[in-house]
């Protein structure tokens, strides 16, 4: 029998809920997003509604140790998506003791504040994550991984609680065409990291790090070379995190460094790091409303912060109102400096350095989830 | 955009609460006690082991056996003293917290029951059951635990 999960508690005359049955749980999202100048994920220039995310899951407990689940998820956004299902996560989780589990499937990866929630629009304050840290265009390269996944939640006494989890496997994914590139499927031999959450005894307050390694190799053919290249990418990226969320406040910042090692057959070596990080504060004035603002920065090259395209800096402001308990609506505004967030396949493949400046995105999204 | 400024404006300056719990707690002087099965040995739990039990961070009794949880519905009154006192978050920022678990495969809320002679059904009927209820609920199968 499934049970649905939503908030409709037995009523005095019900039986108890069955903990037992099939758990279902799902979302619908739409978004809309304007610029006054630049494309930015879509063709925002004249308005893009190419925002629309779906996923439903389903859980259902063995026994009080073992549980498997899965969730498909669909997504429309610009040129990605094109609402293809996928498998969002699909495992087995073996939770042998609290300090202890395996999941063994494709499991969301672990990796700072908000990665594994990234596709869920109910789960967020705002509409766009900061994208220096969480780009939307990535999301299926960084978002799941396929092998096994070992997790824990470790008290420390007075000094609050540990919470860990360490992952191995691969990467599923292909690479959009774009410029005048077209790539086979990339094959990841393998990926790695984990990530560290302190939970310190002030209620609320926890720090941690993220740290993942992966190699990737990529072919692709590329229009007036003879033969196709090949890529081969060695990716090490670390990320610093720390939370603040307690009754209505809820204060975020995050920063950390993405250092590739890409070696092209024909093209040559590159070795560059890249940084990103931002700040977020958001307060609940009523069990209605939440407003929140973010500055986000990265910077493509560590030692380069000169030109428009070598940088991107993003301050929004998001209104995030619950509707009713299954229903949101969020509206925010970014007021944007540089173009390294930019892609010039959108744009008509104008270079990142002759895009506009300073531009200002409008996006609104609802949501509704059970 | 002038009708949101508004909106925002006269939603912020408001008199009054600011957060779901501080709201209920205006309206009701509940006064919250927790739950566990009568055969359970514990007689005093710290406030963080709930917390952690409810947002099952922590699964297991200390004798091994499974932690139930059970949860009253998202409007009621004790739930948001309980989050309030127990949790140290509104009920919205609860909710929030199991959107994050549920949508990643990290797990589902505790089931949830629309009151609190329910809620002492579901304790008596799990022996690793732990809920909570209004002062004054009758008692049968279940026993008040003391909270650090």
């Amino acid at each position: 029998m499934l049970a649905l999960v939503a908030s409709t508690p037995a009523s005095a005359d019900d039986a108890l809920p069955d903990e037992n049955a099939v758990q279902i749980h799902a979302f619908v999202s739409q978004g809309a997003l304007l610029t006054t100048d630049n494309n930015y994920l879509a063709y925002t220039e004249r308005g893009s509604l190419d925002f629309t995310e779906a996923g439903i899951n389903f859980t259902k407990q063995l026994d009080d140790k073992l549980t498997v689940g899965t969730q498909l998820f669909a997504q429309d956004l610009g040129p990605n998506g094109s609402y293809r299902v996928n498998f969002d996560w699909l495992f087995l989780d073996y939770h042998w003791r609290d300090w202890l589990g395996l999941r063994a499937g494709r499991v969301k990866l672990p990796f700072g504040i908000y990665n594994e929630t990234q596709d869920v629009d109910a789960a967020q304050p705002v509409v766009l994550l900061p994208q220096s840290v969480y780009p939307e265009a990535d999301r299926q390269f960084l978002l799941a991984q396929n092998g096994l996944d070992l997790y824990g939640y470790l008290p420390i006494g007075r000094a609050g609680s540990l919470e860990y989890e360490a992952y191995f496997g691969t990467l599923y994914f292909s690479l959009p065409t774009q410029l005048g590139v077209q790539f086979a499927p990339v094959d990841v031999p393998y990926i790695g990291g984990g990530r560290l959450m302190w939970e310190t005894p002030v209620d609320g307050l926890r720090a941690g790090a993220s740290a993942f390694h992966g190699t990737l190799d990529i072919n692709a053919i590329l229009s007036g070379f003879p033969e196709p290249i090949t890529i081969d990418l060695t990716e090490t990226q670390w990320l610093a995190s720390v939370e603040y969320a307690n009754e209505g406040f809820l204060l975020d910042a995050e920063y950390g460094r993405i250092r590739d090692h890409t070696t092209e057959t024909s093209l040559g070596s590159e070795h560059p790091t890249a940084e990103h990080g931002y700040a977020l504060a958001g307060y609940r004035w009523r069990p209605w409303l939440m407003t929140t603002l973010y500055y986000s920065l990265m910077y493509p090259r560590v030692g380069d912060h000169n030109g428009v395209a070598n940088q991107q800096h993003d301050a929004a402001l998001s209104f995030r109102f619950d509707i009713t308990a299954h229903w949101i609506v969020k509206l925010e505004a970014h007021f944007m400096r540089g173009t390294a967030a930019l892609d010039s396949s959108l744009n008509n493949n104008v270079p990142l350095s002759d895009l506009t400046n300073q531009w200002v995105l409008f996006a609104a999204k609802t949501t509704a989830y059970f | 955009m002038r009708a949101l400024a508004c909106l925002i404006v006269v939603a912020t300056i408001l008199p009054g609460p600011v957060s779901l719990a501080t709201s209920a707690r205006a309206e009701s002087s509940v006064s919250v006690r927790v739950i566990v099965n009568a055969k359970n040995p514990v007689a005093r739990l710290e406030r963080r082991f709930v917390a952690d039990a409810f947002l099952k961070k922590r699964t297991r009794w200390d004798d091994d056996s499974a932690i139930q949880p059970v949860d009253l519905g998202q409007r009621s009154s004790e739930r948001a003293e309980f989050s309030h006192e127990v949790l140290d978050r509104d009920v919205s920022s609860v909710r929030r917290y199991w959107a994050q678990q549920v949508f990643s495969g990290r797990g589902v809320p505790p089931p949830e029951v629309s009151n609190d002679a329910d809620v002492v059904r579901w304790v008596a009927e799990h022996p690793g059951g732990i809920g909570y209820v209004a002062a004054g609920t009758g008692l049968n199968g279940v026993k008040t635990v003391e909270i650090e």
